[in-house]
């Protein structure tokens, strides 16, 4: 008996895969699945057999029962399937639905960028207001009244003595005012000057100021922080140097040239054939400076360093004209 | 300033290319800007000498001549009638560029090659002046002077030689705005002292001071006022090589009187002026201020009106000079000038630059007297002055120098530390070499303990007062460069880095939005700006009227924005600004910082179609609910639910459609659409939809710090309700109302339409609301929500008149 079953189902299996279409198929049904075929025969055939033998066989019958009706099953799904006419496939080459693309002004991400590298060593941030006065302005910082070193910078006024920061210094002051030293912070922000618009030339613009007093801090680690700076910013490989120059509240007073990268020192037109290009104004915090704010310039010493924006971002993205940069094009930002 | 390479070559001797000057200048603080080598032009032109002079064996017109150019002999070709043997003459040798090509129409330079001209080898050119470009004779070539040499170097031939650089000097370093001062740091450079010019004077017998007088009425603003007097002098052009030498540093020639005060002026850095000595009445010198509004007329032929701080040089009776600034019409040097008396006065630099300003009017003069002259060279220039106008102009030069001093410049001495130099600068210089190094600029020390010493100031060095001076001083001479670059700094971690990361966060959440960011500058028109309602902060000097006003809102200039995107085709805009505005809190306290208020604003800006074009997005245009959805969801994302709406509110930018924005019941901006009259005026013909928000309150809702609340365990019951209500009512009542009655199991509230049509009557819509019910302790009974339902159902009923949709 049990040979027979495990027989029924060797020809069941081997039938079901020489079945091609549903009629051969609902052939295979009636001679295997249907009561009267052969798995009913077997069932039929089981009250003849031992008593004892009953419920092993029962056990198989129903497997066997069970196996044939799912491969059935699954075969008649197959095969109709195969008979029904084809879905088209879904053009995949559509376009996705699209949503707006956002995008951070190119002078953002030049400014962020410049304070990530900046807080990565142990500057805080520190802001301080555009309408300052002239004691903040210039002032605390060292440039005496009637004197032509503020002629560097031309002044938008306000009233009198009350005017637009011509550069982030002064918030160097505020600083130094409301906390003891070690400081050191950097102070970004915009700046205004009275000076005609032109590609190379806004009204207003953006500086990073930098700040560090403590004891102990030389022109020598000033170099040290600023080269760590631009090897960060503008790669590892440029080259670069401190020329001497004046601030009136820094000294000595250096600007910190880098081999230009446009031309790799050869001389070109953004370094005016110089190779050279000017990256960043610095200097020893200048002892009357220390005075204006309360430290005592015997006991401390300290750096202080300066950085446009634009002029960076120009730079970075290749950009020969300033103006573009507060247009707002939206064709211009989506660039970046 | 711009000097020139052998005038310098006088004071110093140096031999450096002019790149190597640059960097070297540079290095020590003095920025070469630029330099033009004016011998480059005459690169491989040299002397040549015409030894052999015979006729084109093909062409009449031309002549193959033997040419010697040094060591070789070339063979050239020459088309020009006067040309012959034993003539000293210009060749252009092979690769020179020949600035000028008479034979083409456009003149353009041309490079000389080898060349076969009608079948005869030539190797150069025999130059006219006019392709030297030296003059205008184009009839044949120029002939040299006999005597010179064949070989020579055109350049140098010609005394166009030079180099000419432009230095930009520090407003520290007024002693560097002349050729001596330059040559001293060139001094520095190649380790030399420079050489002065010697002076030797050939005076009369007679004496200048029974011929003019000086009187200082104020002392303070003059210190020092010196003069000489030359008589019988001769006016006219100054000699060709004064003229050549003012030129190339910028200066015009006028006559040899004023071309010699100029000469001084660029050789030791001192401002000389000569007066016509005939026409100081009284023959006397008075220096003292002009009266309040006093009016003056200064060689320029304009009229000055002075003030009671303007220091005037006057004569026996009126002013004759705006002391330091610019002589006066009524003395000027003339044709017919005999007598001159020359000025050589120290001015006090603040009273210069005060007048400078004042008058709008800046000179070679008053930019070096404002940085500060040197007090101790008056009458060294006055008589180095006199000295050169009676070479060129003859005259007699009248014994003494009129000088008045009241009260001599005492030495400066400043008392500096080795220690503190060294730890400034971060090197250990030993003070031997401190003082070794200071010597090099002429600033003489000497120890004084076992770690200072004392260094002498000279009076042209006035910026060095103090002992940091010195430092800077050590530190340029030892060079920059040669400072070691260390890093050793204590890492200190401050409280403050994490003070713009709020707006870091709402910057990459816009972006995220799919805003672009944009940045426009704080100033505007005033007439833009006063559209935003508020008086605007003024600049007093603004750079142009476009400039004037400091903005009080960010919308105007984002409006300008859309604008040209518009006008640039671009019309589906979204875009955000965060940026500063000022406001005026008081207008009669001007001159107080306390009166100026700056708010950091955020802006949004949408306009145009709501989603970007492409296929399966519908181009639907924004309304006011895109830009109420864009703030509702900014809003709950930083300050969950602690903001609120005022709607109806009014703006003077919007129009009605305009909602407030409370956050933690504090007045924190708007948004809504923009005015038609404003987008009328400013030409833009989409509606914008704005909103701003003061960055200050919305961080004052910010909820940094996040609290876990634990997830409902129990499973959400929704229903849905639709009411009829009177089609002005707005929804926010109705709901409203439903979240009140269905305290607490109803757990959320959301409106999914609205309706007015057949079914309500135009009178009424229909609202209809999806409601969740939810139980934090246990799985919610139908009976339980019913209840609820039933609760909510009578209270709109009851207080907003509407009536449940079957
Ligand atoms: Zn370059």
């Amino acid at each position: 008996m049990l040979e027979n079953i495990n027989q029924t189902k060797q020809e069941f299996t081997n039938e079901l895969q020489n079945t091609h279409d549903l009629q051969q198929l609902e052939q295979l049904r009636i001679k295997f699945l249907a009561r009267s075929g052969r798995i009913g025969g077997l069932f039929e055939g089981m009250k003849t057999a031992a008593p004892a033998d009953r419920p092993m066989l029962g056990k198989a019958l129903n497997e066997l029962r069970q196996y044939a009706q799912l491969h059935y099953d699954a075969k008649k799904a197959d095969l109709e399937q195969a008979q029904k006419p084809k879905e088209i496939p879904f053009d995949l080459t559509l376009p996705g639905r699209m949503k707006n693309v956002g995008t951070k002004h190119p002078v953002i991400q030049v400014m962020e960028e410049i304070k990530r590298i900046f807080i990565s060593m142990g500057f805080s941030v520190e802001n301080g207001p555009e309408i300052e006065s002239d004691y903040y302005n210039f002032e605390a910082l060292n440039f005496a009244p009637d004197h032509p070193a503020r002629d560097m910078q031309d002044t938008i006024f306000i009233a009198d003595k009350i005017l637009l920061r011509t550069h982030t210094s002064p918030v160097q002051i505020r600083v130094m005012e409301k906390q003891k030293p070690p400081v050191r912070a950097i102070m970004p922000g915009w700046s205004y000057r009275n000076e005609a618009v032109s590609a190379r030339s806004l009204v207003a613009f953006h500086q990073v100021e930098g700040l560090y007093v403590d004891k102990g801090v030389t022109f020598s680690e000033l170099k040290g922080t600023l080269v760590a700076f631009a090897k960060q910013f503008y790669g590892s490989s440029i080259k670069y140097r401190f020329r001497p120059s004046y601030f009136p509240f820094t000294e000595p007073s250096a600007e910190m040239d880098i081999t230009c990268y446009l031309c790799g020192g050869k001389g070109c037109r953004i370094c005016k054939y110089s190779g050279w290009l000017e990256v960043l104004g610095s200097g020893m915090v200048h002892p009357h400076v220390f005075k204006a704010v309360g430290y005592d310039p015997e006991n401390y010493t300290g750096y202080a360093f300066g950085m446009g924006i634009e002029r960076t971002a120009l730079l970075r993205y290749g950009i020969d004209d300033i103006r573009i940069l507060y247009e707002n094009d939206v064709r211009f930002l989506k660039q970046f | 300033m711009k000097v020139s390479q052998n005038w310098l070559k006088k004071y110093i001797d140096f031999n450096l290319t002019p790149e190597q000057f640059t960097e070297k200048l540079s290095m020590l603080g003095l920025e070469v800007e630029a330099f033009e080598d004016l011998a480059k032009k005459f690169d491989k032109f040299v002397v040549g000498e015409v030894i052999e002079r015979a006729k084109h064996p093909n062409a009449d017109r031309l002549s193959v001549c033997k040419v010697r150019t040094g060591k070789n002999v070339e063979q050239i070709v020459c088309g020009a009638p006067n040309v012959a043997a034993g003539q000293k003459v210009a060749v252009a040798l092979i690769g020179a560029v020949v600035p000028y090509n008479q034979h083409a129409r456009d003149g353009k330079p041309f490079t000389i090659e080898h060349v076969k001209i009608r079948g005869v080898e030539s190797s150069g050119m025999i130059c006219s002046e006019i392709e030297l470009g030296i003059g205008k004779d184009a009839s044949g070539i120029l002939v040299l002077d006999t005597p010179a040499k064949a070989g020579t170097p055109l350049a140098k031939y010609l005394g166009q030689n030079d180099v000419i650089y432009e230095i930009g000097i520090t407003p520290n370093r007024p002693d560097c705005l002349s050729h001596i001062g330059t040559a001293r740091e060139i001094g520095v450079l190649v380790n030399k002292k420079i050489r002065l010019p010697k002076i030797v004077l050939k005076e009369i017998k007679t004496s200048a001071s029974k011929f003019a007088g000086i009187e200082i009425l104020d002392k303070d603003k003059c210190p020092r006022y010196s003069a000489r007097i030359i008589r019988n002098i001769k006016i006219g052009p100054s000699p060709k090589w004064l003229q050549d030498v003012l030129t190339a540093v910028g200066v015009r020639p006028i006559n040899n009187i004023v071309d010699v005060t100029n000469y001084v002026l660029m050789e030791t850095g001192h401002p000389l002026h000569a007066f016509d000595y005939d026409k100081l009445a009284g023959h006397k010198v008075v220096i003292k201020t002009a009266g309040e509004g006093d009016k003056f007329v200064t060689l320029d032929g304009k009229e000055r009106t002075l003030t009671s701080d303007t220091l005037m040089v006057c004569d026996g009776e009126r002013p004759v000079a705006i002391a330091g600034v610019m002589g006066g019409a009524n003395t000027e040097i003339s044709d017919a000038t005999v007598n001159v008396l020359l000025e050589s006065a120290y001015f006090k630099p603040q009273n210069i630059r005060r007048t400078s300003k004042y008058l709008g009017l800046s000179t070679e003069a008053s930019y070096r007297f404002e940085r500060g002259a040197d007090i101790d060279i008056t009458v060294t220039a006055a008589d180095r002055a006199a000295q050169m106008i009676q070479e060129l102009a003859g005259g007699e030069i009248l014994k003494g120098v009129l000088d008045a001093y009241p009260k001599k410049r005492k030495p400066v001495t400043v008392k500096a530390h080795a220690e503190r130099i060294n730890s400034v600068i971060g090197v250990s210089l030993s003070k031997a070499q401190i003082i070794s190094l200071l010597k090099k600029i002429d600033l003489l020390s000497r120890s004084i303990s076992k770690n200072e010493i004392l260094v002498t100031v000279p009076a042209f060095r006035n910026d060095i007062m103090e002992e940091i001076d010195i430092i800077e001083e050590v530190a340029r001479i030892y060079g920059y460069n040669n400072i070691e670059t260390k890093t050793h700094a204590a890492i200190d971690f401050s409280s403050n880095v994490r003070n713009d990361e709020f707006q870091n966060g709402i910057r990459e959440f816009l972006i995220g939005s799919g805003f672009n960011e944009i940045l426009t500058i704080g100033l505007q028109d005033e007439a833009t700006m006063s559209l935003a309602g508020k008086k605007p902060v003024m600049a007093v000097n603004p750079v142009s009227a476009e400039m004037a006003a400091l903005r009080t809102s960010l919308v105007t200039s984002a409006l300008k924005v859309v604008k040209h995107n518009q006008n640039h085709g671009v019309k589906d805009l979204r875009l955000f600004e965060i940026g500063n505005i000022h406001l005026l809190t008081s207008e009669k306290a001007l001159n107080s910082l306390e009166s100026y208020k700056e708010e950091e604003r955020l802006l949004l800006v949408i306009s145009g179609n709501r989603q970007p074009a492409c296929y399966g997005n519908i181009s639907q245009p924004v309304d006011v609910l895109d830009i109420k959805g864009e703030v509702s969801v900014l809003l709950s994302k930083f300050c969950l639910d602690n903001y609120s709406f005022i709607y109806y509110d009014t703006h003077e930018i919007l129009s009605e459609e305009c909602v407030g924005i409370e956050i933690n019941g504090t007045y924190a901006g708007f948004f809504g659409k923009i005015k038609k009259q404003i987008a009328d005026k400013l030409d833009i013909d989409e509606a914008v939809f704005v909103c701003e928000i003061n960055i200050e309150t919305l961080r004052g809702g910010w909820v940094r710090d996040r609290k876990f609340s634990p997830l409902p365990k129990f499973p959400i019951v929704t229903r849905d309700l639709a009411f009829t209500v009177d089609v002005t009512l707005p929804q926010r009542n109705v709901e409203d109302v439903i979240r009140e009655a269905g305290k607490p199991l109803c757990m959320n509230v959301v409106l999914f339409d609205t309706y007015t049509g057949e079914q309500t009557g135009k009178d009424k819509k229909s609202v209809a609301y999806d409601l969740e019910f939810q139980s934090p302790d246990h799985t919610l009974t139908e009976e339980e929500v019913d209840s609820v339902l039933k609760k909510i159902i009578e209270a709109v009923n009851e207080r907003c008149k509407g009536v449940l949709r079957g």
